[in-house]
């Protein structure tokens, strides 16, 4: 924290009021009045009897529960390697030299994620039928199969694994959105850096890894939170492609959670699921921000510290050089 | 699946409600006529449909002047919207042409609708409850009866049924999913239709020897197999069947089959709670087996049966790629339209026939599940202004009265809560098959879901799937069943 | 220049491996691009069909193109589509711009200043990523009936705002955190303000997150629908464009093409918008940040 801004407290809260005031009230105040519905057995209507803590009992011995936190889990690492990991990789393809119109690569890749996910659902729903969707009539064609009566069933949870299956286009939706965040974090490494270290010999991967990678960490870091976060609470597609199916086979945490309040009108344990699914989270959150702290800040640290100090030296100049600028237009 | 895409469906439930599809044509006379038949309780409903426009003025004056005395808003939410009315819903239409009626003849009365899709319509109103704001006039899921009325959400509604100026041409059976402690919370609207019918192509059964729609499981596997051993049809699904939004093997098929099994005593203990029935008895085990084995260990239906909606699966009978279909009067009406409007071969083909028969059942009759899944329902808070509540009642009574029955009768051939009489020779055979079907030849019984709690189907609908594909026992399904319902029991 | 000279090195052989793997690098790209695009291209011509000849065939081009499907989506009675645009258009412009502003203000003070409540606030908004709102409708709808802030057309900037505000805070705060602190101690000794250096020297550093955080909440904010739906299905004058084409399911929901024509309709005001400005957009993405 940098201990020469040190703006008065009236300006701090001056600044922030809004903001927080705004945010408390339209996500803290339900969250906190769905605690106070998880100690019921609130049935909708105004009629709320206190239970204690029979619903926590409940949601610590219920199998669905467990089962969908489990397939969270599995969303949650499928995506970090395949959303973040291939964005990665992409954005380090697309800052190669040898590659041409890159602004076709970024506004192309960036596509999937302007669509809602009722629409990406509707579409890989296609994809995967099994009578009409674009696999089935691909293998088909390929002479894989007579018909497309006796090809794979994808989302039935018999041809692959249902939450594989699922995942793909959640992948495929966000590859972009991530790839947007990683660009706009290497596109502020000062090009000297990397110029440098292309003079210092580095090949393409060496670059990647030990000059860019550490010095967009912060930026990474967030991602990988975003990741878990988005996927510990993952709805839309699923709700959209299988609502769960078939059985609980790939059913997840907020899906169960809507399906108890809406489907089953049980809000007080709809309410306890809500709250489990937050305390998940956070433990979720939290154990991997103290593992990827513990292992990126070793092994990153020096060359780090080194890259900092060629920017350091940067800033300072360009500083200078604004203030000159601002100095002769004034 | 697709369509869950936008949403789970029709929903759930009891799209009972919507309708069949029509035929006929003339909408023309509808409005005028139909809007009369209404008022005059001494007259039957029949005759008032034949009443002479005079008649019907002086009607109309009466209805608006009980109406005029509040001037004002009432919110009104239900699910029929244009997009229904379009797609020849007959329900739908009917509904929304005599909630226009009703508008145009209470001017002083500004009648906010709110209109959603069907599954929409379910987490929105379901939200309301929970939020104790529910709209002044809405449409009552039949299994929320119970409880809503227990907190007190909804008001008691028997006086202004009983006392109702169309009172006698009440069907009083359709009122059942709606009535507890002996009192009604609601007007049952829109249409009856069945839950579970068999649609077929009578040319495809023909070719392969069946000169109609087998009425027992045995034959249709052994139609089955002939029909993949034919040339012709040897990529054909011999019945289609979509189960992808996990309602549809609740409401088109156990909600019917398991009747050969129970009998009509059985769930009708299980609606009431007395305790002597069980989902772990022997008879809905054995019908939960008996279903597994239908769609697990034969070819009858289509292997993607559960990660396909009925939508979907009806496609399939359209296309002709398979040669029969199971599903509600829902999809009965949109297959007619279809047919009627692309392919006038196979809609001369298009038959219904009742669900086929168990080998080791105890009751024979020719089941099929009928009923009203949704009712008109006024919020508990109206009754703090009589006149806001008089008007509410009298909307209520208008959309269920005959003045809807008389408009689906002549131009759907289908019925309401208020019986009208219906002139099947205006009607295709088609129609007129499927009229029988619905309302003469075979018995009806309830569907399950309008009935006992959410919280109950949705276990045994999510098991099923389970069930269907094999990785859980019909015991397992039972017994977990029974627990959600012993819960809901307790309260 | 020093890179001219090595160039020069390199023989043919070691040109010819390069022009390969650069050949195979632009594949790979456009394998992606394409996969990205695909089912819009696919979408728009389906849409052209009719639904029997698209689930007859569901690869091949329309045989008799025709725009019937967008023409009944237009005649829903009880959609008004171009009120659900302007809604949906004023909705979003303004979550977005209080988007930016407050993700700009608090990740820059989060990143940067030291106060005794910045950890608490930060691990606050850090949960607030985690709140699952499917699960938590009834009670936001409960609140929000309450405090009589439902079906009002600013009902929805609450949620857009405070929903989206976690996430994009914390891009600006992590990508403050890159900006080296030379710059404002700098400032600092230049005799520059809190408000000042935060507006004029670290606001244009930042241009290339708050484009990226503009873009990503412009789509989030016009595809929502859960909130909607709870919050203002009330009032017809206020709906929103996602809510409007939800009249398209029911029956209709087999009708491939025509739901296809439907979610054209609402995606086309955005990607009109995204490919028009794509370059811009880029630009401002990839601009440098500290330059002088």
């Amino acid at each position: 924290m940098l201990q020469s801004i040190k703006p008065k407290r009236s300006v701090i809260f001056a600044y922030l009021i809004v903001p927080v005031v705004l945010f408390v009230f339209t996500v803290f105040v339900p969250l906190v009045a769905a605690l106070i519905y998880s100690f019921t057995n609130w049935k909708g209507g105004p009629t709320k009897t206190f239970n204690g803590i029979q619903n926590y009992i409940d949601l610590f011995h219920d199998n669905v529960f467990w089962l969908s936190f489990g397939n969270n889990i599995f969303l949650v690492v499928a995506c970090i390697i395949g959303q973040i990991g291939i964005a990665f990789i992409l954005v380090m393809l697309i800052n190669s030299k040898l590659v041409k119109l890159k602004g076709i690569h970024r506004t192309f890749g960036f596509f999937p994620s302007t669509i809602s996910a009722l629409c990406v659902g509707f579409i890989w729903s296609m994809i995967y039928d099994q009578r009409r969707g674009l696999i089935n009539w691909a293998l088909v064609q390929l002479g894989k199969y007579s018909s497309a009566k006796n090809a794979p069933i994808w989302l039935d949870n018999s041809a692959a694994p249902i939450m594989l299956i699922l995942a793909i286009p959640l992948i495929w939706q966000y590859i972009g959105y991530y790839m947007v965040i990683i660009l706009s974090a290497v596109s502020s490494i000062d090009t000297e850096v990397l110029e440098s270290a292309e003079i210092d010999g580095a090949s393409g991967f060496k670059r990647a890894r030990y000059v860019v990678l550490p010095l967009i960490r912060n930026t990474l870091l967030v991602c990988m939170t975003l990741c878990i976060a988005g996927n510990m609470k993952a709805f839309d597609n699923i709700y959209a492609m299988t609502e769960g199916g078939p059985g609980y086979d790939s059913m997840v945490m907020a899906l169960y959670g809507y399906k108890v309040s809406f489907e089953q009108s049980n809000l007080g344990y709809g309410s306890t699921i809500s709250v489990g699914i937050f305390v998940l989270s956070l433990a979720v959150i939290g154990g991997s921000q103290f593992l990827l702290n513990y292992f990126m800040v070793d092994k990153y640290d020096r060359a780090e510290a080194k890259a900092k100090k060629i920017q350091d030296k940067q800033a300072r100049a360009a500083y200078k050089a604004r203030m000159a600028e601002m100095k002769g237009r004034g | 699946m697709k369509r869950k895409v936008v949403s789970v469906m029709l929903s759930a439930v009891m799209a009972a409600t919507l309708a069949v599809g029509c035929g006929s044509s003339s909408n023309d006379s509808s409005s005028g006529s139909s809007a009369d038949s209404s008022t005059d309780s001494s007259a039957s409903t029949e005759t008032s449909a034949d009443s002479s426009a005079d008649t019907t003025a002086a009607a109309d004056a009466d209805t608006a002047a009980t109406v005029n005395s509040y001037a004002g808003e009432i919110n009104f939410m239900h699910f029929s919207t244009s997009e229904e009315v379009a797609g020849k819903n007959g329900g739908a239409d009917a509904f929304r042409t005599a909630i226009a009626q009703w508008e145009e003849a209470n001017p002083d009365i500004t009648l906010k609708q709110d209109i959603l899709a069907n599954d929409d319509y379910k987490t929105q109103i379901a939200t309301k409850a929970a939020a104790d704001d529910l709209p002044d006039v809405f449409l009552l899921q039949g299994m929320n009866t119970i409880s809503w009325s227990n907190q007190g959400l909804i008001l008691d509604l028997s006086e202004y049924i009983t006392g109702s100026p169309y009172a006698s041409a009440y069907n009083m059976d359709y009122l059942v999913p709606f009535t507890t402690g002996g009192k009604y919370y609601a007007f049952p609207a829109l249409t009856g239709g069945t839950c579970c019918v068999v649609i077929y192509d009578s040319q495809m059964w023909s070719d392969i020897g069946y000169d109609a729609f087998p009425t027992t499981w045995a034959d249709v596997e052994a139609a089955a197999a002939a029909f993949a051993s034919s040339d012709q049809y040897a990529d054909v699904d011999t019945i289609a069947f979509g189960n992808g939004g996990q309602w549809q093997m609740n409401s088109d098929f156990i909600s019917c089959l398991a009747y050969q099994y129970t009998g009509t005593d059985w769930y009708a203990d299980i609606i009431a709670g007395g305790g002597n029935s069980k989902f772990t008895d022997d008879a809905f085990v054995a019908a939960l087996t008996e279903t597994q084995r239908l769609f697990k260990d034969t070819s009858i239906f289509n292997s993607n049966f559960n990660s396909v909606t009925n939508e979907d699966a009806r496609e399939y009978f359209i296309a002709g790629d398979a040669a029969a279909f199971i599903g509600g009067n829902w999809d009965w009406s949109y297959i007619y339209d279809n047919l009627k409007t692309n392919d006038p071969d196979k809609f001369a083909n298009m038959k219904v026939a009742v669900l086929p028969k168990v080998a080791d059942g105890t009751y024979t009759d020719n089941f099929q599940n009928i009923g009203l899944g949704y009712g008109v329902a006024i919020s508990s808070k109206v009754a703090s202004d009589p006149d806001k509540l008089a008007a509410c009642v009298d909307l209520a009574q208008y959309l269920t009265g005959p003045a809807f029955a008389t408009y689906v009768g002549a131009n759907y051939a289908l019925g309401g809560f208020c019986s009208a009489d219906v002139d099947l020779s205006a009607f295709d055979q088609q129609t007129v098959d499927f009229y029988n079907f619905s309302y003469v030849d075979n018995k009806g019984c309830e569907i399950y879901d309008s009935y006992v709690d959410g919280s109950v189907w949705s276990v045994l609908n999510t098991e099923m799937q389970e069930m269907t594909n094999g990785s859980k026992d019909p015991a397992t399904v039972a017994a977990d069943t029974q627990a959600a319902y012993e819960a809901y029991l307790a309260g | 220049m020093a890179e001219m000279s090595r160039t020069k090195k390199i023989d043919t052989r070691q040109k010819i491996a390069r022009g390969f793997g650069g050949a195979i690098l632009n594949i790979l790209l456009w394998i992606f691009s394409l996969t990205c695009m695909f089912p819009l291209i696919w979408m728009l011509y389906s849409s052209l069909k009719k639904k029997a000849e698209f689930n007859a065939d569901v690869v091949s081009l329309p045989s008799m193109p025709s725009l019937d499907n967008y023409f009944s989506v237009f005649a829903d009675k009880d959609a008004d589509l171009i009120k659900a645009m302007f809604n949906s258009v004023r909705t979003t412009v303004l979550s977005v711009a209080l988007i930016v502003l407050f993700s700009f203000i608090v990740g820059y003070i989060l990143a940067r200043v030291n106060f005794k409540l910045n950890r608490p606030l930060y691990v606050m908004f850090l949960m607030g990523m985690l709140i699952p709102i499917h699960s938590l409708l009834v009670p936001i709808y409960v609140i929000f009936n309450g405090a009589g802030m439902a079906n009002q057309w600013y009902t929805l900037l609450f949620p857009y705002v405070a929903f989206n505000l976690p996430v994009s805070l914390f891009l600006v705060e992590g990508y403050v955190k890159g900006i080296p602190s030379a710059l404002e101690e700098a400032a600092a000794i230049d005799g520059s303000g809190f408000s000042r250096t935060m507006f004029s020297i670290i606001l244009p550093i930042c241009k290339p997150i708050l484009v990226t955080v503009a873009i990503i909440n412009v789509f989030s904010c016009w595809n929502e629908f859960s909130f909607a739906l709870v919050l203002i299905s009330n009032n017809k004058d206020i709906t929103t464009v996602p809510l409007a084409l939800k009249n398209f399911t029911g029956q209709f929901t087999s009708d491939y093409p025509k739901m296809m024509a439907a979610m054209l309709i609402t995606m086309a005001p955005v990607v009109i918008l995204y490919f028009v400005f794509s370059k811009q957009i880029i630009k401002g993405m990839v601009a440098g940040a500290v330059k002088g």
